[in-house]
């Protein structure tokens, strides 16, 4: 078999504290990646080999997604640890745009919970086949079988238990294999190395006979094979459930379930198996570019090595010699000292160095094939970008990317920090397209933009870590926009006399509220009134006025300008005139047409104990924030409400205080909306202060 | 057609005319009817007229998931709007469904005080002036007198109007001869709306079975639109 049909690209998501970064270290281990195991958390100080960055050790969480290649019974797995907390989705996109299949790790007690509900919205987005793993069976409280329902109930995925827990919580001994019949264990002593396999305990019997014939019954429909052999009561060869069940996972409408403890090494392999035999190889998956030089029109990617090289760029890292740019090969075979063309850059560059990752270690290659993930040393490029084989004009399907939602203004506290701080903010906006920054040309401070707070701390962090770029914090500031609300005429003449030649410049026109889209610009000049060479000019003028409106100096959004008249000067007219003209126009029709405030609107969903529900409730309340519908499932409720982002600072501190730390939330941006006329008030008077 | 227009215009103006003028506060109202046949539109509708009327709803629901319930207010408010050309609609949803919360339990045999807890949780700690709450599938099996009693104390103590809807699962015939459901016969006296919904030819027919302590009854004259299942006059 090529190295393509075997290969497989997984990704490993969850909710945050599912045991995910565990999982992916035991993996690690069994596929003899590491010698020894450490934990998230580690007492001895080691930490887990996927969690490269200081930070994520310290926090027990995990920010960038390292990919790794590990090799399993002879096939080659690379894994992308994505991470598990919202602000970082963006993180966990593109992670997923390069996967052929993932592992949604649950816990078994926590369930389904609001983050596990994205990161399935972001799987099912991209197409990636799944299993699911449930994890911490050994903990208080476990129930798979629960876990099972939510992925059906929640979810919407067709989920079907693949084996039977023997013992649950601190009796949680291995898993009933319901494919093979067996009992296996892992308690060989040497941290589940070996595994031992047994008949199934008796006790257990009728619970697997009705499992199994769920099983069955639910793959039915993938085989007809299966289906007869089954109705006839004939014995089913095992390998017709493997294929049915790898029929039915890459179609996407087949969720297996798997359970274990990672932290207890338990049903580590089992998983292992199953990715092997059940999630896709590159070849299975159909890969789309669109032709930059044919109108964009969708390609489907060849899965040939002999192919001219297609690959994407999906994540860049600062490596020990400089960036260090993960990709994925598509299309062809990428070889060391191969010329490839970055597509945005249109700049051509030569393959150096090329590694295969092994979380913080390395190994050159000489070659990847199509599928592959690798990385490459030395490129200039940012995160998203295409390479292709001279040539060949393709990208691959652009990435979608959130406007950010927040900025926060930083000033280095020295020289030396701001050398260091520039060096860090150009890397962090190439790895990061969420990440952004820029000079405010009034205050002439550098301000940083992203999709939270936690996002910004966390870069802010790195800066002193990595960078050693102390800075100082301004108070995180909204992304607002202004808008306009109804249509308003102008009727503007800009006029200057200075001696020599003057400026001069008529529009006539309205400005109109503009229901979808930022902008848009109608010439609707009859008989030359503006001569046609200085329209751009107008429009130029108007689109600068929308950089800052004139409430609070946020973007202005929304707006249609239609220009119907006007006047020229056949000698003091120009370019700039007309911009002047039109920059005055703005001004003047801006205020008649009844600007208001946007600001960003954060769907939030708050899990905790029932107990507390008043509390959750009274707290989405004070902060402006609309509850849309609660849930409640026995103790536990979710609340789901739409809260201004200007409201959701310090929200954590207030619901850890309000729920004895109990309850949790996330939030992502929904929308833009309109902010209260009195909120509106205070915020104008507050930029006034400020000017 | 404007709003307010909408409002004097809706057949739900029919229907409170002949309850005398509502359910009212600190009353139960009951919709009635095999399984299928229209309650949860016509609670639906109810609560969204409710909304158009810049009152509060809460709308209590036992189903797996909540995206179901959300779009049954999406399907309602577009029907209502198309037919009657609804001027700014968009504006008009987006400010209705301000004071619409659903509240949903999951868990199975949830009782009727832990319900009436979360509603007391919403209402006074989440500041949520309700003015109705409509309860969509509560099993009325087992309910008793005193279930009843609790649920009208909380109805008089925060001041709102309860409606539910309730499936009719026994033998025919379910009606007995003045058209009351039979199996509600024994809380008759508990509840002060009772309205039921039936298959009459083609089309499904509201009718009034009990008015708060009248005995007029008259003929309703309305009936669920088989397609949009909106309540509209015969």
């Amino acid at each position: 078999m090529s190295l393509e049909s075997k290969l497989r690209n997984i990704g490993i998501s969850a909710h945050i504290d599912s045991g995910k970064t565990t999982l992916t270290e035991r993996i690690l281990f069994y596929c003899n990646k590491i010698h020894a195991i450490h934990e998230v958390r580690g007492k001895d100080g080691v930490g887990a080999t996927m969690d490269s960055m200081e930070l994520e050790k310290e926090r027990g969480i995990t920010i960038a997604s390292a990919a790794t290649n590990v090799e399993w019974k002879g096939t080659p797995i690379n894994i992308i640890d994505t991470p598990g907390h919202v602000d970082f989705t963006v993180e966990v996109e593109r992670a997923l745009r390069v996967l052929d299949g993932a592992v949604l790790v649950l816990c078994s007690v926590g369930g389904v919970q609001s983050q596990s509900i994205t990161v399935d919205r972001q799987l099912k987005r991209y197409n990636v086949p799944r299993l699911a793993f449930v994890n911490k069976c050994d903990r208080t409280g476990a129930n798979p079988y629960k876990v099972k329902e939510q992925l059906k109930d929640k979810l919407g995925l067709n989920a079907v238990m693949m084996q039977v827990p023997i013992g649950l919580e601190d009796k949680h001994e291995g898993v009933v294999d319901l494919v093979s019949m067996k009992a296996l264990y892992f308690d060989g002593g040497d941290d589940g190395i070996s595994q031992v396999v047994k008949e199934i305990p008796a006790d257990l019997v009728a619970e697997v006979e009705e499992k199994r014939e769920e099983l069955i019954d639910a793959l039915s429909m993938f085989s007809d094979e299966l289906a007869e052999l089954f109705l006839e009561g004939e014995d089913l060869p095992e390998e017709l459930i493997h294929e049915a069940v790898r029929k039915g996972t890459l179609a996407r409408e087949f969720v297996p379930v798997f359970l274990g403890s990672a932290y207890k090494n338990k049903g580590v392999q089992p998983l292992l198996d199953a990715v092997n035999s059940y999630l896709p190889a590159p070849r299975d998956v159909d890969n789309i570019a669109l032709d930059l030089d044919n109108n964009e029109e969708e390609i489907v990617l060849k899965s040939d090595p002999a192919a001219p090289t297609v690959a994407l760029a999906f994540k860049l890292e600062d490596g020990q010699y400089g960036q260090l740019t993960y990709v994925r090969v598509y299309q062809g075979t990428m070889k060391k000292g191969d010329e490839l063309y970055n597509v945005r850059t249109r700049k051509k560059f030569k393959i150096g160095r090329l590694i295969r990752m092994h979380a913080d270690k390395t190994e050159d290659i000489n070659e990847a094939g199509c599928g592959d993930i690798v990385a490459l040393f030395g490129i200039d490029c940012s995160s998203g970008d295409t390479f292709c084989k001279t040539g060949l004009n393709y990208s691959m399907t652009s990435m979608y990317v959130p406007e950010p939602v927040i900025s926060l203004a930083i000033n280095p506290v020295d020289k030396k920090a701001a050398d260091n701080m520039a060096k860090a903010l150009n890397r962090f906006t190439k790895e990061d397209p969420t990440f952004r920054t820029y000079v405010d040309d009034e205050s002439n401070q550098t301000i940083i933009q992203g999709m939270g707070e936690l996002h910004l701390e966390v870069y802010i962090e790195r800066m002193k870590r990595e960078y050693k770029a102390e800075v100082e914090t301004g108070m995180p500031q909204v992304a607002y926009r202004e808008t306009i609300s109804r249509m308003a005429p102008f009727d503007y003449t800009h006029k200057k006399q200075t001696g020599g030649s003057g400026q001069y410049g008529k529009v006539v026109g309205f400005m109109e509220p503009l229901k979808e889209g930022h902008y848009e610009f109608v010439n609707d000049i009859k008989g030359g009134k503006i001569p046609t060479e200085y329209i751009p000019a107008c429009d130029k003028g108007f689109q600068a006025s929308l950089k800052k409106g004139r409430l609070i100096g946020f973007p202005v959004v929304g707006v249609k300008v239609t220009i119907n008249d006007g006047q020229s000067h056949s000698v003091d007219s120009s370019d700039m005139a007309f911009q002047s003209a039109a920059i005055g126009a703005f001004k003047q029709a801006y205020e008649k047409a009844a600007p208001e405030i946007l600001e960003p609107i954060m769907k939030v969903t708050v899990e905790g104990p029932t107990e507390f529900q008043g509390n959750i409730f009274g707290s989405i309340n004070q902060r402006r924030g609309v509850i849309v519908s609660s849930v409640e499932d026995g103790n536990y409720s979710s609340v789901e409400a739409e809260v201004p982002l200007s409201e959701m600072f310090g929200y954590s501190t207030t619901l850890r205080s309000l729920t004895q730390g109990k309850a949790e939330f996330t939030m992502e941006f929904l929308k833009h909306g309109k902010v209260p006329k009195g909120i509106q008030e205070e915020l104008i008077k507050e930029f006034q202060a400020k000017k | 057609m404007v709003k307010s227009e909408l409002i004097n215009r809706s057949p739900l103006r029919i229907l409170e005319k002949s309850i005398q003028g509502g359910v009212g506060k600190g009353n139960i109202g009951v919709i009635a009817s095999r399984k299928g046949v229209g309650k949860t539109a016509c609670l639906v509708h109810i609560a969204t007229d409710k909304l158009f009327r810049e009152r509060h709803v809460i709308h209590v629901s036992f189903s797996k998931r909540t995206d179901h319930i959300i779009s049954w207010y999406e399907d309602i408010f577009n029907e209502i709007s198309k037919k009657r050309e609804l001027v700014n609609a968009v504006e008009v949803h987006d400010e209705i469904i301000k004071n619409r919360v659903i509240m949903n339990f999951s868990q199975e045999g949830v009782e009727i005080s832990q319900i009436l807890k979360s509603l007391e949780a919403m209402i006074v700690s989440g500041n949520f002036k309700a003015d109705s709450v409509v309860v969509d599938g509560f099993d009325f099996d087992n309910i008793s007198d005193e279930d009843l009693d609790l649920i009208k104390d909380f109805a008089k103590d925060l001041d709102l109007e309860i409606w539910f809807s309730v499936s009719l699962k026994g033998e025919e015939p379910i009606f007995d001869e003045e058209n009351f459901p039979v199996e509600l016969k024994s809380i008759i006296s508990k509840l002060d709306v009772v309205l039921t919904l039936k298959y009459d030819d083609q089309s499904i027919r509201m009718d009034v079975v009990k008015d708060h302590d009248s005995d007029m009854k008259e003929e309703l004259h309305l009936m669920l639109d088989p397609k949009t299942l909106l309540i509209i006059e015969e």
